[in-house]
């Protein structure tokens, strides 16, 4: 993480950053650091994060308005191990994960595939446990661009760009300092979708403040996600991430 | 942890969604009912003009509408929505609307098909008399009759003219269809509905119809509609649909033929369970004649069974806001024999994007007549009054670089049906295939 060098000494930054709530227009923007560190805190802060080593959520995919319902089981362990698991109704279950080197996807619509490049760089980061409270390993910049209304709410907007991949933008609430909205392209072998995803519904799960209401808006299309159950520190067995068969196949035939 | 979402997979369902692209609908001829509306219903209808007047103006791919003023076409019909009197006069007027883009995938579905279907526990679908149908030089001729069926029990052949059913004449209705899509490439699509819809009604009744036989002989015969082969899918607000998938060998060619692109959990391994099973064959066929498409993203599930190469692609799509690449993803173990694709007027939407785009990489061969033109991705929405509201979310250009839309695939070798071939038991297409699957490479 290389943020770029301020002036202002750290005392009046951090001053900054606590009257950000009652910022006027007029004043300056708190920075990144200070939003996303922020963030941590409200959400449960550094220790509580600490304490997670997996975690496993359950959930439901709608399309709205397009009569297309499914569900969504994660699993997630520490540091960056993940496997995600889409059971769609009318098509069947879609798969997606990565054993912290090899990201993957597959489905018995298109098979398997070990995702490259900025693909593979997004899957890593999404995998990774913890995330906000290693902001500064993710992205190699982060600066505090804005600020916008979202959703009747004054949010900061910030600029985060990753060591790989495209760069994110997120907007987080003035008042709350919850991450409302996040903008980012996902890139994939169709292409760069450009999706924006709005985070609502935070609920504490063991200590730890979670938007349990996703909605994201891609390609003319809108979907929400339903987060129903978040469990940490569960039991999961020893090849919970260990790549599919089909996948395996694939990284077998490249060696 | 403020990523509970793996976005990518959400991203993998949103290309499923989009991708859905079949030409089934939009083919209502329903009126609605004749009774005059509630002022609530008006208000509904009134709503459901509007939603599908400002989808279309947020949607639509090309922002130019192609050159048609979209603001002024509401402000058009605006005052004939709200004169409607009855659900099929106001259906009436947002067809108009719609119509005026001049494009496949937009279409009404009525409410009554979702509220039939909702009180069933299985899915009816529309039952059959057990026969399919194409338009040949005006005619109406069997191409094939179910096995099992009341028509074949009652000896029904391929190549036999129907003359009429229930005592009304069909050529009449083939000319006022033809005299209205003269020039559409969907005119096949069109002539052979209208045969089938009138073949079409509730299961277990009978339907009594006129051929001219293979002698020239009139006979009457009649036949019990019973319930379409294959098992009732469902995805979205599309209707239910039967959907049946069939593979064999003919000779030492193998032969793939399924009725839509739907149910993938179930036909994509029957699919890629055939072809292995046709491993070290010449070539195998792959029949889409009267296949109107389903899911676009099977297409490109099926396609990665005959590419090995990576980032080869059947077409782009391209909406509003940015293009969506139809990229093969290779499947294991590659089927490295000849791909035929047997096609023709009623083969639409995803069958075109299938055909069209393993032709343009140059690795299949097309067989038949020209496809239906009609290869749009799109959604479907349930309107404020309960209709289902089919709309086209971007045009689509195979890899050769061509539209789909109007023109439809061309094929590498023109084989036309015929009713005399047809009554020898022969299928053209299929003989054309298998002889270009034994030619010497």
């Amino acid at each position: 993480m290389h943020l770029r060098r301020h002036s202002l000494p750290s005392l009046v930054l951090a001053a900054l950053a606590c009257a950000s709530v009652l910022a006027a227009p007029d004043e300056p923007l708190p920075k990144a650091e200070q939003i996303l560190d922020k963030f941590v805190e409200v959400t449960g802060g550094k220790a509580a994060y600490e304490k997670v080593h997996n975690e496993k959520f359950t959930g439901t995919f709608e399309f709205v308005g397009k009569g297309i319902k499914g569900t969504i089981t994660s699993y997630r362990a520490e540091p960056n191990k993940s496997v995600a698991i889409v059971e769609l109704e009318g098509v069947g279950t879609l798969q997606e994960g990565t054993d912290g080197t090899i990201a993957w996807e597959t489905s018995s619509l298109q098979g398997p595939r070990i995702k490259q490049g900025d693909e593979r760089a997004v899957s890593l980061r999404e995998a990774t446990l913890r995330a906000p409270i290693y902001w500064r390993k993710l992205y190699k910049h982060a600066e505090t661009v804005g600020a916008e209304t979202i959703g009747g709410q004054p949010c900061y907007k910030i600029m985060l760009t990753p060591e790989e991949g495209k760069p994110e933008t997120q907007y987080y609430d003035k008042k709350s300092s919850l991450m409302l909205k996040l903008m980012m392209t996902i890139t994939g072998p169709m292409g760069e979708i450009p999706a924006e995803t709005l985070l609502s519904d935070y609920k504490e799960d063991a200590g730890l403040l979670q938007p349990h209401k996703v909605q994201q808006k891609a390609m003319e299309q809108e979907f929400l996600i339903t987060i129903d159950h978040v469990e940490y520190n569960v039991d999961m067995p020893s090849d919970r991430f260990d790549l599919p068969a089909d996948v395996k196949a694939l990284t077998s035939k490249k060696e | 942890m403020s990523r509970l979402l793996p976005l990518q997979a959400a991203a993998s369902v949103v290309a499923v969604a989009l991708a859905g692209t079949t030409a089934l609908c939009g083919q209502d001829s329903s009126t609605g009912r004749a009774r005059p509306l509630s002022s609530d219903e008006r208000k509904l209808n009134l709503e459901s003009f509007e939603f599908i007047w400002s989808t279309i103006r947020d949607q639509y791919w090309d922002p130019t509408f192609g050159g048609l003023n979209w603001t002024a076409i509401r402000d058009e019909l605006r005052p004939a929505i709200e004169r409607a009197a009855t659900t099929g006069q106001a259906r009436q007027v947002m067809r108009q609307m719609i119509d005026r883009l001049g494009k496949s995938h937009f279409g009404i579905i009525p409410a009554d098909v979702y509220s039939d279907l909702d009180e069933r526990e299985q899915a009816t679908g529309t039952a059959t008399a057990g026969l399919d149908v194409r338009v040949l030089e005006g005619k109406a001729i069997v191409t094939s009759v179910e096995e099992g069926s009341s028509a074949a029990t009652r000896g029904v052949h391929p190549g036999w003219e129907i003359l009429s059913v229930d005592g009304t004449s069909i050529t009449p209705v083939l000319r006022r269809i033809a005299g209205l899509d003269g020039n559409s490439t969907m005119l096949e699509l069109h002539l052979t509905r209208a045969v089938l819809a009138k073949l079409s009604g509730a299961a277990g009744t009978d339907v009594r119809v006129e051929f001219l036989d293979g002698a020239g002989r009139r006979v009457i015969k009649q036949i019990e509609r019973s319930e379409p082969p294959g098992a009732v899918a469902r995805f979205g607000y599309l209707p239910p649909m039967h959907v049946w998938f069939r593979s064999r060998r003919l000779g030492d060619a193998g032969y793939i033929a399924f009725n839509l692109f739907l149910d993938p959990a179930r036909l994509m391994p029957e699919f890629g369970d055939a072809l292995k099973s046709f491993a070290g064959s010449p070539g195998v066929m792959i029949d889409l004649r009267g296949n109107p498409g389903g899911l676009g993203i099977m297409a490109l599930g099926m396609a990665g069974w005959f590419i090995d190469k990576p980032n080869e692609r059947l077409g782009t799509m391209h909406t509003r806001q940015a293009p969506l690449k139809f990229t093969v993803n290779p499947r294991q173990p590659t089927y490295t024999g000849r791909v035929a694709f047997l096609v023709d007027g009623c083969s639409a939407s995803t069958s075109e994007i299938f055909a069209g785009g393993m032709k343009d990489l140059g690795r299949a061969r097309v067989f038949g007549t020209r496809t239906a033109g009609a290869a749009l991705p799109s959604a479907i929405d349930r309107l404020p009054n309960g209709d289902g509201f089919q709309h086209a979310l971007a045009d689509y250009i195979s890899e050769g670089g061509r539209p789909l839309e109007g023109v439809g695939v061309i094929p590498d070798v023109e084989v036309k049906l015929t009713r005399e071939a047809l009554l020898a038991g022969r299928d053209a297409v299929v003989d054309a295939a298998i002889e270009w699957i034994h030619t010497r490479k």
